[in-house]
């Protein structure tokens, strides 16, 4: 179709422009941020490039590129995009300059610019790879970048939070490797990691059942699904903000991409003898991360908490097994990233001028800053699911479309929207308004103005006009439900069409 | 004497000349350390080449598509020249060469004993060579004894430490055990099959049903005892820390690889090569053993605040993995000698770098030595954080190529529990391999005011640099394009 391999640009852009910006002379070191931001740029330009040509109603992969990687173990170098990892893509792209803005002024950095290229590779591989072993060896190496980002550039308890996160993921990772592997040797002839053939593969279904564990509990650590949560408000809390951002924003979306990508297509008999369950551990996440960020003291936590409550929603719309519910799914995927990801931008913008991050020792900032108090309402807004912003059509599809098959389970989750609405503004409530009482700092700067305006755009976007987006996650996701529908015993349930 | 073969026996007579001409001309005309190094490296060299062209003859067969290899034979069946004895040679001079540029400084310390230090490194080498050149037992046996007096004597050089004496001792008294079990091994599988040729013992095997295997099956189990010494598997790894940490950083590299390079390669040869049909009787016990190798090796160097102690018990637990691929027989054979080639690399420069750090004489190396060192030496902190995260088996490294190399070959033999062992103990593996980078990256430096305070740059010497840049970019190398290394392992067959 195309000969500028185009994925693969997308994917090796970041990490080369990792190694300039490491092997920069030290004479030159103010051009670091420069060349990350400008590759970064570029990176946009053919992440746009991408959705902007991606067929409407293209069900399957496109762009694909493959090659063999290692023969010997079966392993090729296999990408392709289809509309479900699309917009992850785009989002990782758009976020990343964002963060490298909001990082200008960092100390050391070569390495912090480097580190932020070096995951943006890591994470746009994770996304395209349709080799399960490519895909693990991504999903690996994002690992060592965030460790030091956490580690070096963090908060107080900075070592412990990147410990505690390298040890929980990688212990998913370690049953996510040992399963893959078991699952590369069961394709007949030889070893083969292709996504494509695997796919085909009609197991044994103990076998099915433990491989979905093994995938399932990874990605369910990564996502994180309650109980498996506790890594994630220590690592949020302490990371610099770049790091919250992409934490928030990309990384946890590897969990829920992994359980519909492979769990739900490599093994559909299980995700839908399971998924009333997941859905299930799904709804608990929307209540219990929506009830202790009620309880947080710091705002950082705060949000952070707010995550697990937000990708419960994730999960219950992927594990609903319906056509609105996996399409919301996706979408609030893109949407958490969108808006939790900028309140770490925010909070960062709060905390380079007051150096805090307890909510109780802000007061009235509405009186000393507001433009920044409008649009951290304007993302808490959205984020509480306000209509005619991105989170409420993400929301809202994911419970129209999980009612018909989850029953009281959706009832429950739409506790969660308004749990949101009460620890948002809230928050808001106790922090900008009433009497200044906080010190006097300046209202947002040019260069922040500049990095929030293209968020609020977007979200005013997908809240409005929502169309041209789920048009191309429509066919993916309908293509998911296809292969669960061929599935003994599975029960197409009442579809309600969310126009 | 049939077959003579000058390229068979070739590194082997080369690197016995250099180390006569080396100890002649050092007594007669006490020369420069410059001469030593050139008369070692030249040595080195042929003998790398010869090896080289060795393997070349032997995997022509593979190569040409044709089937097998084309083994042959040499000095009345003691000598063979198959692809896994070119492979075995190659591996272990390259790893004496590494070893030797690391312990440049440690020799300079040695004043004129350098040069009985240099001719003890290639005895050593050739005792290993031999070891994995033949398919006669008691020659095994033999190189196995050369090897390990010289590693005795390597181990406890720096006179001056106590601590290196003891490991010396502990080293020769453990290992002489080890070497008694073996040849007791050995002489009942000769009871048994009438033949101490691993190939007549193996055609032996195939002609004849063996009602009462007993005394068959105790000799092998005894000759995987005492090789499993010298690789310090668990349980047969107690003097392995005590060894390392004793023995000078210089040279504590060396001893490891090289160790574990040959004592694998023996045990492959005489298992896979000799005993192939009772594979069903010693793979489940080699699959024992590696779960509790990779279990202790891992708890162990959990709990550890030197660091050569810990990258002891991380090399047991690295023997666990390696006896993961073994437990697939012939098999697994491609990814045994993966992780071989590549774990070698990374515990020559894991200890190389803490040479530079805790001084090449030192015995005792203190984890605590390490904090902060990315600021007084970026090079050496990135090194040790790559050869950190390799044995952590991170992907883009060859640690993580060689981990699943070595599950796929247990799972295809059938061997999902020990893989699970094996992946949960890389997750706790994490746990002391991060230390180390936490240490190096996010601690102050341990600069004290008190005299002998570590000081604030570290520089390597040229040498030093060299060896650990050269092992560092093997590691990234075959970490992201393993295929090449991955055919020559794959190569590397029994004849």
């Amino acid at each position: 179709m195309m000969d500028f391999p185009l994925l693969s640009a997308l994917i090796w852009l970041p990490l080369a422009a990792a190694v300039v910006v490491l092997t920069l002379p030290e004479q030159r070191r103010e051009l670091v941020t420069p060349v990350a931001f400008g590759a970064s740029l570029i990176e946009v330009g053919l992440a746009g490039y991408l959705v902007a040509t991606f067929p409407r109603g293209e069900a399957g992969f496109g762009f694909g590129e493959r090659r063999q990687l290692i023969s010997d173990l079966g392993v090729e170098y296999h990408l392709g995009v289809d509309g479900i990892s699309l917009f992850l893509v785009a989002l990782t792209a758009l976020l990343v300059p964002l963060c490298i803005l909001a990082s200008r002024n960092v100390e050391r950095a070569r390495p912090f610019m480097a580190a932020l290229l070096a995951m943006e590779f890591g994470l746009v591989g994770v996304f395209l790879a349709l080799d399960l072993l490519l895909f693990f060896v991504f999903f690996e190496v994002i690992l060592v970048p965030m460790y030091f980002l956490i580690g070096l550039w963090g908060g107080e308890r900075r070592v412990y939070a990147a410990v505690k996160f390298f040890i929980y993921t990688a212990a998913g990772s370690a049953l996510l490797l040992a399963s893959i592997v078991f699952l590369a040797s069961q394709a007949g002839e030889g070893l083969t990691f292709d996504f494509t053939r695997l796919v085909e593969l009609d197991l044994p279904i103990a076998t099915q059942r433990w491989l979905f564990l093994g995938f399932g509990l990874a990605f369910a650590i990564k996502v994180p699904i309650f109980p498996f949560h506790t890594w994630l408000p220590d690592a949020h809390t302490e990371a610099p903000t770049a790091g919250s951002v992409l934490l928030a924003a990309v990384l946890l979306k590897i969990g829920t991409y992994g359980l519909l990508r492979f769990n739900l297509e490599l093994f559909p008999q299980v995700a839908v003898d399971w998924g009333p369950l997941l859905a299930g551990l799904g709804v608990v996440g929307i209540i219990y991360g929506a009830v202790v960020a009620l309880v947080q003291p710091d705002i950082k936590r705060l949000v952070a908490y707010s995550s697990v409550s937000h990708l419960g929603f994730v999960v219950l719309g992927i594990f609903a097994f319906t056509s609105s519910g996996m399409q919301g799914g996706v979408l609030q995927m893109v949407n958490h990233g969108l808006t939790t990801g900028t309140l770490f931008l925010m909070i960062g913008m709060m905390y380079d001028r007051w150096h805090t991050r307890e909510i109780s020792a802000y007061r009235g900032l509405q009186g000393i800053v507001p433009l920044m108090a409008g649009s951290f309402l304007f993302m808490a807004l959205a984020s509480a699911g306000l209509p005619g912003l991105n989170g409420f059509v993400g929301e809202f599809m994911v419970l129209i479309g999980s009612y018909p098959s989850r029953g009281w389970l959706a009832v429950v989750a739409a506790a969660g929207v308004l749990l949101a609405a009460a620890y948002l503004l809230w928050a808001y409530e106790r922090m900008f308004t009433g009497e200044a009482g906080s010190d006097r700092h300046p209202d947002l700067s040019p260069t922040e103005i500049g990095i929030l305006v293209p968020i609020v755009a977007l979200v005013l976007f997908l809240g409005i006009y929502p169309k041209p987006v789920l048009e191309r996650i429509q066919p993916a996701a309908d293509r998911i439900l296809e292969r669960l529908a061929e599935v003994p015993g599975f029960e197409p349930p009442l579809q309600v069409e969310a126009e | 004497m049939k077959n003579i073969s000058w390229v068979a026996v070739g590194p082997l007579a080369v690197l016995l000349t250099a180390v006569a001409v080396l100890l002649t001309v050092e007594v007669l005309t006490r020369p420069r350390r410059r001469v030593w190094y050139a008369i070692a490296g030249a040595a080195l060299l042929v003998a790398l080449v010869l090896s080289v062209i060795q393997f070349g003859r032997a995997s022509d067969g593979i190569s040409s598509g044709g089937q097998g290899v084309a083994v042959s034979q040499h000095f009345s069946e003691m000598l063979i020249a198959d692809p896994f004895a070119a492979v075995a040679s190659v591996v272990l001079i390259l790893i004496a060469g590494g070893g030797m540029l690391l312990a440049i400084p440690l020799i300079a310390e040695q004043g004129r004993k350098g040069a009985e230090f240099i001719a003890l490194v290639l005895v050593g080498l050739s005792g290993l060579i031999l070891m994995t050149n033949t398919t006669h037992l008691l020659l095994l046996f033999l190189g196995l004894e050369v090897a390990s007096l010289a590693f005795y004597v390597l181990a406890g050089f720096s006179r001056r430490h106590p601590e290196s004496d003891e490991a010396a001792v502990k080293y020769f008294l453990l290992g002489s055990l080890a070497s008694a079990v073996f040849l007791y091994g050995a002489v009942l599988a000769y009871a048994a099959t009438g033949t101490f040729s691993l190939l007549r013992a193996s055609n032996f095997l195939e002609s004849v049903v063996v009602l009462r295997p007993g005394v068959l099956l105790v000799g092998i189990g005894l000759m995987v005892v005492g090789l499993g010494f010298k690789v310090s598997a668990a349980p047969f790894h107690m003097w392995a820390p005590d060894v390392y940490q004793g023995a000078a950083s210089g040279i504590a590299g060396f001893l490891s690889a090289a160790a574990k390079t040959a004592g694998f390669a023996a045990l492959a040869r005489v298992l896979m090569q000799g005993f192939d049909r009772h594979q069903p009787d010693w793979a489940p016990a080699l699959g024992v053993l590696a779960a509790i190798s990779i279990v202790v090796g891992t708890l162990l160097a959990i709990s550890q605040t030197d660091i050569k102690r810990m990258l002891a018990y991380s090399s047991v637990s690295h023997a666990g993995f390696i006896l993961t691929g073994m437990v697939a027989g012939g098999g697994g054979l491609r990814s045994v000698w993966f992780y071989l080639i590549t774990y070698a690399a990374q515990v020559l420069v894991a200890f190389g770098v803490v040479a530079v750090v805790s001084g090449g004489s030192s015995g005792k190396a203190a984890l605590a030595d390490y904090s902060g060192l990315a600021s007084r030496s970026p090079f050496l902190a990135a090194v040790l954080t790559l050869m950190m995260l390799a044995m952590a088996g991170l992907p883009l490294t060859t640690g993580f190529i060689g981990k699943v190399a070595v599950f796929e070959a247990a799972i295809e033999a059938d061997y999902l529990w020990l893989v699970i062992v094996g992946v949960t103990s890389a997750v706790a593996g994490l746990f002391f391999y991060l230390r180390v980078v936490v240490l190096m990256y996010m601690s102050a430096p341990a600069l004290a005011e008190a005299p002998g305070a570590a000081p604030a740059h570290l520089e390597p010497s040229p040498a030093s640099r060299l060896a650990l840049t050269a092992g560092a970019a093997v590691t990234v190398a075959f970490g992201l394009v393993p295929q090449r290394l991955l055919e020559v392992a794959g190569d590397a067959l029994l004849g």
